[in-house]
């Protein structure tokens, strides 16, 4: 009976919150028409005596599935029968209020069933407050949801939202939110219809619950200008050589790493690497003026502890974290950057550290000094320099050995595909050593036979004899055959001839 | 018909020979020899069978010592075999 009448309600144009209201108010008193206006006055209303009764006698929410299937069946209820006949707190006067206050607004219904969601959650809703004085203080909150609900219930993809603002919704209001989700706008089950499904699509979640929102990275901008100016002044300090100096001048060579330019003089341990590091001073670098600040109080660390093997240590150990926080944008001075930035710096000083301290000559000092400076200023700006450490490698058989790994890759891929099961890496490295062999063999032996044919160029009938003594060709097996099998279509037109038109063959034999 | 018509896997398997790669290679091993241009094809080919072979030999050995994967010493002990029979 609901469904027959819900199919009426089918192909209205634009149905709203307030025409669907309109509706509820006006079923009590005109036993809601089913069809269209003109049908509706007679045949509806014994239909809708016995809901209309039992909704204001028990409010429960059977009446109100019922309400709401009326509600539907309704159609287009363009009449407003404002009986006001009734006056105390019923939901008759709740909707309304909502009907009063509400705003009109045509909603996007892809299915009818959408719409009469809200009318009847806002029945529910209305009942199941205690206090009915608070009611008609809660409707208004209902409203904007509910308007906003019904164009948004059509999308399947909302569901999780609407649940979710559904839920705080009656958090809010203390609904209970046991039907909440099911608010699926399948006109076939007009039941699933009336559980709640309105929410406020459009409010953002963190306006309602701060903590769910993702909040976006806060990133620290660098102030260039503060740093650029501690640069200065560590080059300043640059010319006199102390123990303590040294420490700041290192977080501007921090970036530079330019170990083979800096033979340093080690007139202590704790300054060799520190000064190894001065002359690397680089020009205007945003990260390396992080560096530098940071390192500044990481050298001053290096200070305190004096010693080679401390700095050394703590280098290598910043430089272990380095990388992690490469990434991380860091403000200047923040002692918790500080440690990163010259954690980013320590690699460049473990480096330089070593070449220091094999060094070992102090009278170097001084004419390092400038030709660091030199180099610094010609060195382009560089990237970061965490690519930079392992400066130790020479490039010099890797181009050699790289294309024919690269080429027998091919093979050990194809072998692996053939082995379907899972391999180990040695054992790759076997089939490569395998394959490496083999290569050997096979030219050793086209080499024979050709020379046995008194050819110096191998021809493919060098290869056809191979296969032949290696078992693949026989006298069932014949090398097309293979050919057919093995190969993709473009190298059998290559290999096998093949008559065309004309009189001609290809390829020509 | 073809056997490499197929691949169920996900990785697809290029069907290109690296016919570069095996010209330098046949190069480097014999610099006074010249490979024809149809020559590398066969030279592709006769790779993909000893290749296949040794596969299926290394499966066969992996599965006689009931291992799910394969090791270094089922490589080892197939190559052996494969190798002896592709002298030639």
């Amino acid at each position: 009976m609901a469904e027959a009448m819900a199919d009426s309600y089918n192909g209205d144009s634009e149905p709203t919150t307030r025409t669907l209201l309109r509706r509820v108010l006006d079923t009590a008193d005109t036993r809601t028409p089913r069809r269209r206006r003109s049908a509706r006055v007679g045949a509806q209303k014994a239909l809708l005596e016995t809901p209309s009764s039992r909704r204001l006698s028990s409010p429960t929410k059977m009446n109100v599935r019922r309400h709401s299937h009326r509600v539907r069946s309704i159609g287009r209820l363009a009449h407003v029968h404002t009986s006001g006949n009734v006056e105390e707190q019923t939901p008759r006067t709740l909707l309304k209020n909502i009907l009063l206050t509400a705003p009109e607004s045509s909603i996007m219904r892809p299915e009818s069933v959408v719409k009469p969601v809200p009318t009847p959650q806002v029945v529910q809703s209305s009942r199941r407050d205690s206090s009915r004085g608070s009611l008609e203080l809660q409707l208004p909150e209902l409203e904007p949801p509910t308007t906003l609900a019904l164009g948004l219930l059509a999308p399947g993809r909302r569901k999780q939202r609407l649940r979710l603002s559904v839920f705080q919704q009656g958090m809010d209001q203390g609904l209970p939110l046991s039907q909440e989700p099911r608010g699926n706008a399948s006109a076939s089950s007009l039941t699933s219809s009336l559980n709640l499904t309105f929410a406020t699509p459009l409010q953002p979640q963190s306006v309602q619950r701060p903590g769910l929102a993702r909040r976006p990275p806060t990133r620290r901008a660098v102030d260039v200008g503060a740093f650029l100016q501690d640069l200065r002044d560590t080059s300043l300090a640059l010319a006199s050589p102390d123990p303590g100096k040294p420490a700041e001048l290192l977080a501007g060579k921090a970036k530079k790493v330019d170990a083979h330019a800096v033979s340093f003089p080690n007139n202590s341990s704790a300054i060799s690497g520190e000064d190894g590091v001065e002359p690397l001073q680089d020009g205007v670098d945003e990260e390396a003026e992080e560096r530098m600040e940071e390192s500044l109080s990481v050298s001053e660390v290096m200070d305190t502890t004096g010693t080679q093997g401390s700095v050394r240590t703590e280098k290598s150990k910043r430089h272990r974290e380095m990388s992690e926080a490469v990434e991380a944008k860091e403000p200047e001075g923040s002692s918790g950057d500080e440690d990163i930035s010259g954690r980013r710096a320590s690699p460049e000083l473990a480096s330089s550290t070593t070449e220091f301290l094999q060094a070992r000559q102090p009278q170097f000092l001084e004419p390092a000094l400038p030709p660091s400076t030199a180099v610094l200023s010609s060195e382009p700006l560089e990237p970061l320099p965490t690519r930079l450490p392992p400066r130790a490698r020479t490039p010099g058989p890797r181009p050699r050995q790289d294309p024919h790994k690269t080429g027998l890759s091919h093979y050990v891929k194809l072998f692996s595909f053939y082995a379907k099961m899972p391999m180990e890496k040695k054992a790759l490295e076997m089939v490569e050593k395998c394959l490496d062999k083999y290569f050997q063999h096979l030219c050793d032996d086209l080499e024979v036979f050709a020379a046995h044919a008194g050819r110096k160029t191998v021809k493919p009938e060098d290869l056809e004899l191979l296969m032949r003594r290696q078992g693949l060709v026989n006298d069932q097996v014949s090398l097309h055959v293979l050919v057919e099998r093995y190969l993709p279509l473009e190298y059998r037109q290559l290999l096998i001839p093949c008559a065309f038109s004309g009189n001609s063959v290809f390829p020509a034999q | 018909m073809a056997f490499s018509t197929t691949v169920s896997q996900r990785k697809h398997i290029k069907r290109k020979a690296p016919r570069g790669f095996l010209k330098r290679v046949f190069k480097r091993q014999k610099p006074h020899l010249r490979l024809e241009t149809s020559g590398d094809l066969l030279v592709h080919l006769n790779c993909l069978l000893f290749v296949h072979r040794l596969a299926e030999e290394t499966r066969m050995n992996a599965f006689e010592n009931k291992c799910g994967v394969i090791k270094k010493e089922h490589v080892q002990a197939a190559a052996k075999v494969i190798l002896k029979k592709s002298r030639g």
